[in-house]
């Protein structure tokens, strides 16, 4: 009973790599620098949701490049941090399904690095989403492979 | 007569004390609420396992966050920080759910009322049932729950008991750690009467002035 063993060798493939999605390039400009620009222009005129949308419309999913991620979570988390607790409800209700997930995945990645009081205030981002998507928003943070 | 009104000084600063602890924890409150109730809302979105055999060995029944073997069968592990020394990691699976709390440790005194308290319901894993014997490195105590926990016991009740003891374990601290400086106190005060020779009630004035000096509440 011999073994062929190069018929094996699919038990070694990592079919992950393969995947569609990790086949695009990042051709564009990386989001981090124009998304600043507009943040920076945004602010002064108090246009706090306006800035949370196009940093959530902008957001590097699928980009490979870590750097890009970091840059771009940073500004989400001046633009969430800098937005009072009155105006948080108001936000979440601006924003649709897709932005809601795409926000949600900010908070918890916002959790893993806290820094002077951001805890707190992303807890109550945390409630406020919570209640308008649901326990289906954190079930898709979960599984979601396109990590932000 | 001095040394009963000393006394009643003695109840009224432990009770000041305890009042101060009580305040202290209702201001804290303000971010324990959502804490938990966000902890409680990721808890009922990771905990949903079905039964899973070993992909790499046959017969075999694995918790797979444990194992870490296939990729495809881990979720996004996932941190709830409260502030930077409390926070929350859970890790999910197909058919199991890791979840490692990081307790709050003011100081030198709670750290090792923390730990002793940890490794003594640690040891005693097996009747808890859903303790992990080791935590996750980084973190004070872990939870393993795997699909037939989730078979016998309601899902709700165990999401329940987590948060609960989150609840809990501040305060069985805090009580142990008054208790620990209540008992130092009385021993400081006790050692000290014997070894001073001023007359009675000037020398129970300088212990206590000694002992509250030393024993910072």
């Amino acid at each position: 009973m011999a073994l062929n063993n190069s018929l094996l060798g699919w038990r070694r493939l990592v079919i992950d790599v393969y995947n569609d999605y990790n086949y695009y390039l990042d051709l564009a400009v990386p989001p981090g620098g124009p998304t600043t620009l507009v943040f920076f222009t945004n602010k002064p005129r108090k246009r706090n949701i306006e800035a949370l949308k196009t940093v959530l419309r902008n957001a590097p999913i699928s980009s490979r490049n870590q750097m890009v991620k970091d840059a771009a979570l940073n500004v989400v988390m001046q633009v969430l941090l800098s937005m009072k607790s009155s105006q948080i409800e108001e936000a979440v209700n601006a924003l649709d399904r897709d932005h809601l997930d795409i926000l949600m995945k900010y908070i918890y990645r916002g959790f893993e690095t806290p820094s002077e009081g951001s805890s707190g205030q992303l807890l109550a981002w945390h409630e406020k989403v919570h209640a308008v998507a649901g326990v289906g928003c954190i079930v898709r943070v979960l599984t979601d492979k396109k990590r932000v | 007569m001095t040394k009963n009104a000393l006394r009643e000084e003695r109840i009224e600063l432990l009770r000041a004390l305890r009042l101060s602890t009580e305040i202290a924890k209702h201001l804290l409150s303000a971010t324990l609420r959502p804490y938990l109730s966000a902890v409680r809302s990721t808890l009922e979105a990771a905990m949903c396992l079905e039964n899973f055999s070993s992909q790499v060995v046959e017969r075999h029944n694995k918790p797979e966050v444990e194992v870490r073997t296939s990729k495809e069968l881990l979720l996004n592990p996932v941190v709830i920080s409260r502030n930077e020394k409390e926070k929350v990691l859970i890790e999910a699976s197909i058919n199991s759910v890791r979840i490692s709390i990081s307790i709050k440790q003011a100081d030198e005194i709670e750290k090792i009322l923390c730990h002793k308290f940890m490794r003594f319901m640690m040891m005693r894993a097996e009747n808890f049932v859903v303790l992990r014997r080791k935590p996750v490195e980084g973190y004070d105590i872990s939870f393993l729950i795997t699909n037939f926990h989730t078979e016998a016991m309601y899902k709700h009740k165990l999401v329940d008991f987590v948060i609960h003891f989150m609840e809990e374990i501040d305060k069985e601290i805090s009580e142990m750690k008054l208790a620990v400086n209540a008992r130092a106190r009385v021993c400081a005060e006790e050692f000290l009467k014997r070894v001073c020779r001023l007359t009675f009630p000037s020398s129970v004035l300088l212990l206590n002035f000694i002992v509250f000096l030393v024993l910072k509440p």
